[in-house]
């Protein structure tokens, strides 16, 4: 006789199976199918065009896509290097130092993102970056910052400092420690982190609206304007423009972190 | 200069949060913003009296505790069926957080290819002969009570919380329930003495984190809720961007009462979990 776990493992795994690949399936027939009208349940005709509409002159899409891309960039690169340095100084603390800080980083990412940006708007259009691509950048980096101090902060707490110490032995100043030693060592989680802000920044809405005025368009926001006009096919492509990359950076992950513990509260 | 350091990545870090709080609060008293005239507690005054507020409030509120319940107990039953050892449970455990670097907004616009009244689901009804047009098709999105934003919800949400109770029994589970084991416990017993007490404890960080994200989510919800009641984020939005410059004094009254709503449930989580120390 077959046991109710055996039972629910073998209903759960069909689930599984479709919660997994639904995503990349649905979108992407919806992306390449036109005339898909109710009640059919697959497209009538198969056409390209609106993945013509990413690239090219004329193309739909492809400037919010580079706007999306620089911005994840950067705010990568920003959070990698404030996070590894917020997030070592905060480790190094010991007793109420450590937890105002750790409560620090807290902040912006428990802040939801529509707080969060009503709160800057005022700040960035008194800097005069209000409406602009650099503002929109500073309001992503905040709660991207957030996320890698939190992680650095785990890392470090972890990390035993041995090779630095011995580098600093053998007469090695700070600046050579951090390019020789440290940097070296930690380009994995470097690059873990530079993934982690560029996420945080490429799937940001409430945060690009507000601080960006409507005027800086990119592709989260291009994707809710084609799918409240009706225009599927685009906004599946552009869903599919949001998923593709965090995916193909969650595989690199998981290949990087095959030999690492993970460490939970 | 350790010590320097932390002080300064804390000020850092929280600084522009901060000064967005106090920005929102002295906005919402009138001392600040567009239309200041001086302090007024006409905001507040004027958001209580809205009965949106209240209601688009209570309605986020249950759409956070049901998709963070629902997502919960998925990654438990899952965590609990799908133990390391097997080559089914490796390929069950990969596609449970396959779905987990999929932004909120494409899983919005799945929710709205998939439950909308003409989406996949209704075509499916229509083929197996249970509805004859779309307006037939029961609304699961932009419905009262959410059902397709929870759903939605639910799934993003389940594969964070499944990859945590995965690590967590693997971590601490496994030698406990052996050790239950031992002494003679079996299914139901090992299940309720040991594997769910690890799972309760060790997920509960998540479960707050994901029900605060939840409740203050922007995308999904703009694409799969009603026009009425307004979530509160939405209510947030409309009102901040209303070409009423009276209206924006209200906006920072949602705004504060949305960080009460984030902040308060880690608050009152590491309230609770200071108190159980305490007692153990």
């Amino acid at each position: 006789m077959t046991s109710v776990p055996a039972m629910l493992r073998r209903g759960l795994l069909p689930l599984l199976l479709l919660s997994a690949a639904m995503p990349l399936a649905i979108l992407g027939l919806a992306s390449i199918g036109s005339d898909w009208f109710f009640p059919a349940l697959l497209p009538g005709t198969f056409s390209l065009a609106s993945w013509r509409n990413v690239v090219g002159t004329g193309a739909l899409l492809g400037p919010a896509l580079l706007a999306s891309a620089a911005l994840a960039l950067a705010t990568g690169l920003a959070a990698m290097v404030f996070g590894a340095f917020a997030g070592s100084a905060i480790a190094a603390a010991t007793g109420w130092r450590r937890v105002i800080g750790a409560g620090a980083a807290f902040l912006p990412v428990a802040a939801p993102p529509v707080a969060l940006a009503t709160g800057l708007h005022a700040t960035l259009l008194g800097a005069g970056l209000g409406s602009s691509i650099v503002g929109v950048f500073v309001a992503h980096v905040v709660p991207a910052c957030g996320y890698t101090t939190l992680y650095f902060l785990g890392i470090f707490t972890v990390r035993e400092g041995g090779h630095e110490d011995a580098a600093r032995t053998l007469g090695a100043g700070r600046f050579d420690v951090l390019r020789r030693v440290t940097i070296p060592m930690m380009h994995r989680e470097l690059l873990e982190a530079l993934l982690l802000g560029a996420i945080v920044s490429w799937g940001q809405v409430a945060l690009t609206l507000v601080a960006g005025g409507g005027s800086v368009r990119t592709l989260p926001l291009e994707v809710i304007d084609y799918l409240v006009a009706g225009q599927d096919q685009l906004a599946a492509t552009g869903s599919l423009l949001l998923v593709i990359p965090p995916l193909a950076a969650f595989g690199l992950m998981r290949l990087a972190l095959r030999n690492v513990e993970l460490v939970l509260p | 200069m350790i010590r320097r350091g932390a002080g300064l990545a804390a000020f850092l870090v929280a600084t522009p949060v901060l000064i967005g709080i106090a920005y929102s609060a002295l906005a919402s008293v009138g001392l600040l913003g567009p239309g200041s005239t001086g302090f007024s507690t006409a905001s507040w005054a004027s958001a209580f009296d809205d009965p949106q507020l209240l209601r688009g409030l209570g309605w986020s509120l249950w759409v956070a505790s049901a998709a963070t319940a629902l997502a919960t107990m998925a990654a438990v039953v899952v965590a609990a069926l799908f133990r390391p050892g097997t080559r089914s449970s490796g390929v069950a455990r990969l596609l449970a957080v396959m779905p987990l670097p999929l932004s909120h907004l494409a899983a919005g616009v799945l929710g709205v290819l998939v439950l909308g009244q003409s989406g996949l689901l209704a075509r499916g009804a229509f083929m197996a002969g249970w509805i004859d047009q779309p307006a037939a098709m029961p609304a699961l999105i932009y419905d009262q009570w959410g059902i397709g934003l929870i759903v939605v919800l639910a799934w993003k949400e389940f594969p964070f919380l499944a990859l945590i109770a995965f690590s967590l029994l693997a971590d601490r589970g496994r030698a406990l329930e052996e050790a239950a084991r031992t002494l003679g416990a079996r299914g139901r017993a090992v299940f309720w003495a040991v594997t769910w007490p690890v799972l309760w404890r060790g997920l509960m960080p998540a479960v707050v984190a994901v029900f605060a994200f939840v409740a203050g989510t922007y995308e999904a919800t703009v694409l799969l809720a009603p026009s009425d009641p307004l979530a509160l984020p939405l209510l947030t939005m409309e009102r901040y961007t209303d070409v009423g410059v009276a209206k924006r004094g209200e906006a920072h009254v949602l705004v504060l009462i949305g960080l009460v709503v984030g902040i308060g449930a880690v608050a009152l989580h590491e309230a609770a979990r200071a108190r159980d120390r305490r007692a153990t």
